[in-house]
């Protein structure tokens, strides 16, 4: 169901699951909404390095950034809300991917090098190398070696889902080329994949999470501590306790204290 | 480090362009570092691209965080953002911060979030940190640029760092900013039971028969179950439990028999010393939490 044909229950129902990690309700509001974000990927011009896949996959992952952070109360239409993300997102892609290296002549030589030395090194001996071996390897200086590799290296991700529970992903297969043609938005619509990302369970070994989701029935049929401490070979007291350890380390997990001494 | 009362300073910096961005954060960023204190730098991949590039050789020194998709609710923005500095104060005595708020196109975002920079004022007000919020100024609609006045003691202008004559008191701005829970119909009492344990059982039948996935019902017998806690320790013990749906969501109410509080920033402060945890952690866990004087007793509405 394309999303005009969404009453504003039903867009809200979607927005909501899909914010919530269920699969289908993001299934759905990403088939509802795709023709509208690959209708965004089509007014950027051609770019070389970018790739229009590329767009609409960044599209897509912020269609639902917009879903984990729209608040329905407030009257405005999801789309409304949302394609300012989806456009902010691919506006940031292109610059990501058409930003000229700012690097000297000398040092795209020095990089090569120093790429290759990581490369033999890694064959060699199977583990990375320290910027010290690299150093020595190359003939660059610590600093320089330091420097290169900052170039390199990719931001990691402010996470906030795993204290936000679950949360879905939305990625491509690599075979659609032009997704912008309408006729392949069904083919796009197959090629994405929907996977629930984490849940809070994720931080429970196997017999925790077994407990605790027994006894509460989550996902599976609801049991007594008795009857989950049979299965186990445990008591009920036993499996009480287990579940009670989960809970504690689940709260332990998500409330940690910065090591700070506070002022008296 | 201490700075004045708090050891938190919290300045913003409003830019017209990429170029004053980094003319302005790279000289504090390594003023830190050549002090000793940590660096990061959280912005989207092209704004971390840049700073990368004017750093030079400092940007080894430098943890770069990529906001793309943070700043989704306030509560999980914070608890995401401390996870940050408990890590990096690990590691360092006292820490610098350049952080872009990516604060959207829509009035209600505007006002949910200059909430959220109002309650970091307390919430981090403990930690040795000296964060400075940057904010682009192109398309930058007034509200936004007001709110940052009320909710930053410091804000750099013309290059300079100036105590903001706007600063307004944080749970003044959060009260101001937060709506009056609106009565609810339509939840049944599913009562309490006799122990934390037997409400999780009935919590989740009903998350079940919702039809919750099991990640978010899991979300909210751990939320819940926090906010049971404080309501035997602090409020007398449960008097009673609702459920239902509202706009579309679950909201679970659990009534207590004490007095209740009033503090709009309840929950949001990171957890510390003689600070409760329960709340913070429920925050997290759930889309938002009301607190109000119901007429059968202080109430905490959890909507999932």
């Amino acid at each position: 169901m394309y999303a005009e044909e969404l009453t504003p229950r039903q867009e809200r129902e979607l927005v909501i699951g899909a914010e919530a990690g269920d699969v289908d309700a993001t299934r759905k509001l990403v088939e509802a909404y795709l023709p509208a974000v690959v209708g965004v990927a089509a007014g950027f011009p051609d770019a070389p390095g970018v790739e229009r896949r590329e767009l609409v996959q960044e599209g897509v992952a912020r269609l639902l950034f917009a879903a984990r952070r729209y608040d329905s109360r407030f009257g405005t239409p999801f789309w409304s809300y949302a394609s300012f993300w989806v456009r902010k997102g691919m506006q940031e892609l292109v610059a990501e991917l058409t930003r000229p290296v700012a690097l000297s002549d000398r040092a795209v030589r020095s990089l090569a090098l120093l790429r290759r030395a990581r490369s033999d090194y890694l064959q060699a001996h199977s583990a990375e190398p320290t910027d010290e071996q690299l150093s020595s390897a190359t003939g660059l200086t610590r600093a320089q070696v330091e420097s290169l590799r900052a170039t390199e290296r990719r931001p990691r991700a402010l996470e906030e889902s795993l204290a936000g529970g679950a949360e879905t992903t939305a990625v491509f297969g690599d075979t659609i080329v032009d997704p912008v043609a309408e006729q392949e938005l069904e083919e796009v619509l197959d090629a994405i994949e929907i996977r629930e990302v984490r849940s809070l369970a994720d931080e429970l070994d196997e017999r925790e999470r077994d407990v605790l989701l027994a006894h509460y029935g989550l996902g599976r049929p609801v049991r007594t501590l008795n009857e989950i401490g049979a299965t186990l070979g445990l008591t009920a007291e036993r499996a009480r306790q287990i579940e009670a350890g989960a809970l504690k380390k689940l709260r332990e997990g998500l409330a940690q204290a910065a090591p700070v001494r506070l002022n008296a | 480090m201490t700075y004045g009362e708090t050891a938190l300073r919290h300045g913003a910096l409003v830019y017209e362009s990429q170029d004053e961005y980094v003319a302005l954060t790279v000289p504090f960023l390594r003023e830190g570092l050549e002090a000793g204190e940590g660096a990061v730098v959280a912005h989207t991949k092209p704004g971390l691209a840049d700073m990368r590039e004017a750093l030079g050789p400092d940007a080894a020194d430098v943890t770069f965080v990529d906001v793309g998709s943070t700043y989704t609710r306030p509560a999980r923005t914070l608890a995401a953002y401390h996870e940050l500095w408990v890590e990096q104060l690990k590691e360092n005595p006292s820490l610098r911060a350049v952080a872009d708020v990516q604060f959207g196109s829509d009035p209600s975002d505007w006002l949910l979030w200059a909430g959220y920079e109002a309650v970091v004022n307390r919430s981090f007000a403990h930690l040795p940190l000296w964060v400075l919020c940057t904010y682009n100024a192109s398309g930058a609609p007034d509200l936004v640029l007001d709110g940052v006045w009320r909710t930053h003691p410091e804000v750099v202008v013309d290059g300079t760092w100036s105590e903001s004559d706007r600063y307004d008191d944080p749970d003044r701005t959060l009260r101001a900013l937060t709506p009056e829970p609106e009565p609810l119909s339509g939840l049944r009492s599913i009562g309490f039971g006799r122990d934390p344990a037997e409400f999780r059982v009935r919590l989740a039948h009903e998350l079940v028969v919702e039809g919750k996935t099991q990640a978010k019902a899991l979300d909210l017998l751990v939320a819940a179950t926090e906010v049971a806690n404080n309501a035997i320790e602090h409020g007398g013990g449960v008097k009673d439990v609702r459920v239902g749906r509202a706009d579309g969501r679950f909201v679970c109410e659990i009534v207590d028999r004490g007095e209740g509080f009033d503090d709009p920033a309840a929950g949001y402060l990171a957890p510390r010393p003689g600070v409760g945890r329960g709340l913070w952690i429920a925050r997290q866990l759930t889309w938002r939490i009301e607190f109000f004087r119901a007429q059968d007793g202080f109430t905490a509405r959890l909507w999932l």
